[in-house]
């Protein structure tokens, strides 16, 4: 199956937006169009880097979202033609099933989800997770063809190793020139710290874009006298 | 609106092909599925997180409910994704200069291709047919693909360290210590933010991080 690649999936949704106006719409958009509402929440509503609601999705390595408002015309002597809907095109890799990943998206965002695809057609038919997972299935296009030039790991090992490659970085500068001993006695205070092992902590924050916040779970260790 | 989170950049383009040749196509990237030698050109790109095709016809875009109109195209349709390092003229240029055969392979049968090189004609074919992202998420902004390798190398390469030199003495400890720095010195560099490469991108993320730590204080307060 092409979506798939080792554990790392390529999900591809093309959810058809309805047309004209819809009863309900964000404060300010009375009379807009409901892909124009989409649009409106994907760009001024939905907050970036560790804010995005993607953030909150476990295993979520990437993920885009645009809104397909037709097909583009090549000019002569190809055809001029033109698609009857707008599409929200989402676009996701992640590591592990589609079951399983979309699961834990509608367990963390489910009301980022129903703000978002409300404008939807068929979306009225989503009660559940149950039948959010049937209706992401119809929406899904099958990927041709899949590159996958990544390592095959789950999220929280690559934060893990992020974490590490970034915290070594730092102790290798910082002891060029020490002592055998020296060294040796700042590495296992360096192997106390970062935990190499603990994939749970301390480690990278998902989406984070600023050094002064993207540890995570150090402060936690600290307290709890370690 | 924006094409960029952090050291990535998402391409969204979509081409027409006649429904004769989507067959052909389809099985060229068949075939280069199967046969992983047809693909080295795209994994001597390292700076591709992930990347797509998707061929899709006309009755294949989704129609969830009867209200929805079936669509009637006449043209098949490819679209690519792609999560990339760098600039927009690094990329396309990367992949012009790098695999002109390979992208040839993939797009020569779409309608008013021009083929990979020269450059100017393949940047307008790409540049009319892109569509630009409304919101992209990343989960290592500050990581390249590059950096994402390298630390699962300085993961493993510390796990197996501090399980071989629990009981070295210093000098063994500083003797293994020189070899894991020579096995690692592709990989050992730090991280951070990117600098800014488009202004406007960055422009809409402040403001959104204004807008949301107002809110939050107005919450709090």
């Amino acid at each position: 199956m092409a979506n798939q690649m080792g554990n790392a999936y390529a999900l591809t949704l093309l959810c058809p937006i309805r047309h004209g106006v819809p009863e309900q719409c964000p404060e300010g958009l009375a009379g807009q169009l409901c892909a124009d509402c989409v649009r409106y929440l994907l760009q001024d509503v939905m907050r970036v880097s560790e804010d995005s609601p993607m953030a909150r999705v476990p295993n979520t390595y990437l993920s885009r979202f645009y809104i397909l408002d037709d097909v583009p015309y090549q000019g002569k002597p190809a055809v001029l033609e033109h698609l009857k809907s707008n599409y929200l095109v989402f676009s996701a890799n992640f590591h592990g099933d589609l079951d399983t990943w979309l699961t834990g998206m509608w367990s963390a965002i489910q009301p980022e989800i129903r703000d978002l695809l409300q404008y939807c057609f068929g979306f009225d038919t989503v009660h559940d997770c149950a039948s959010f997972i049937t209706w992401i299935r119809k929406c899904q296009v099958e990927t041709t063809f899949f590159f996958d030039g990544s390592t095959d790991e789950p999220l929280a090992v690559q934060l893990k190793n992020l974490y590490l490659k970034q915290e070594f970085s730092d102790f290798v500068f910082a002891n060029q020139g020490n002592s055998p001993e020296a060294i040796q006695a700042n590495f296992r205070e360096f192997v106390a710290r970062t935990q190499p092992g603990n994939i749970d902590g301390p480690t990278w924050k998902p989406g984070a874009y600023s050094l002064d916040n993207v540890v995570t779970g150090l402060k936690a260790r600290e307290a709890g006298g370690q | 609106m924006s094409n960029i989170a952090g050291k990535a950049y998402a391409m969204n383009v979509i081409t027409p092909l006649r429904w004769y040749t989507a067959w052909i196509t389809k099985l060229t990237f068949w075939i280069a599925a199967k046969r992983p030698s047809t693909t080295l050109g795209l994994q001597t790109l390292s700076l591709i997180h992930y990347a797509r095709w998707v061929v899709i016809r006309s009755d294949q875009f989704p129609r969830v409910s009867e209200k929805q109109p079936r669509e009637e195209l006449k043209y098949n349709y490819m679209m690519f994704f792609s999560n990339f390092n760098g600039s927009w003229d690094q990329y396309v240029d990367s992949f012009s200069s790098a695999i002109p055969a390979g992208l040839n392979m993939f797009w020569v049968l779409n309608i008013k291709y021009p083929r990979s090189v020269p450059m100017l004609p393949f940047h307008r074919y790409i540049t009319s047919n892109q569509i630009w992202t409304d919101h992209y998420y990343n989960a290592y902004p500050m990581a390249a693909s590059n950096d994402v390798k390298a630390a699962q190398r300085v993961g493993n390469g510390l796990l197996g360290f501090i399980d071989d030199t629990k009981n070295s003495s210093p000098d063994d400890f500083q003797r293994k210590y020189n070899e894991l720095l020579l096995t690692l010195q592709h990989d050992v560099s730090r991280m951070g933010p990117n600098p800014i490469v488009s202004l406007s991108a960055w422009a809409v993320e402040k403001r959104l991080r204004d807008e949301h730590q107002t809110a939050g204080a107005q919450t709090h307060g």
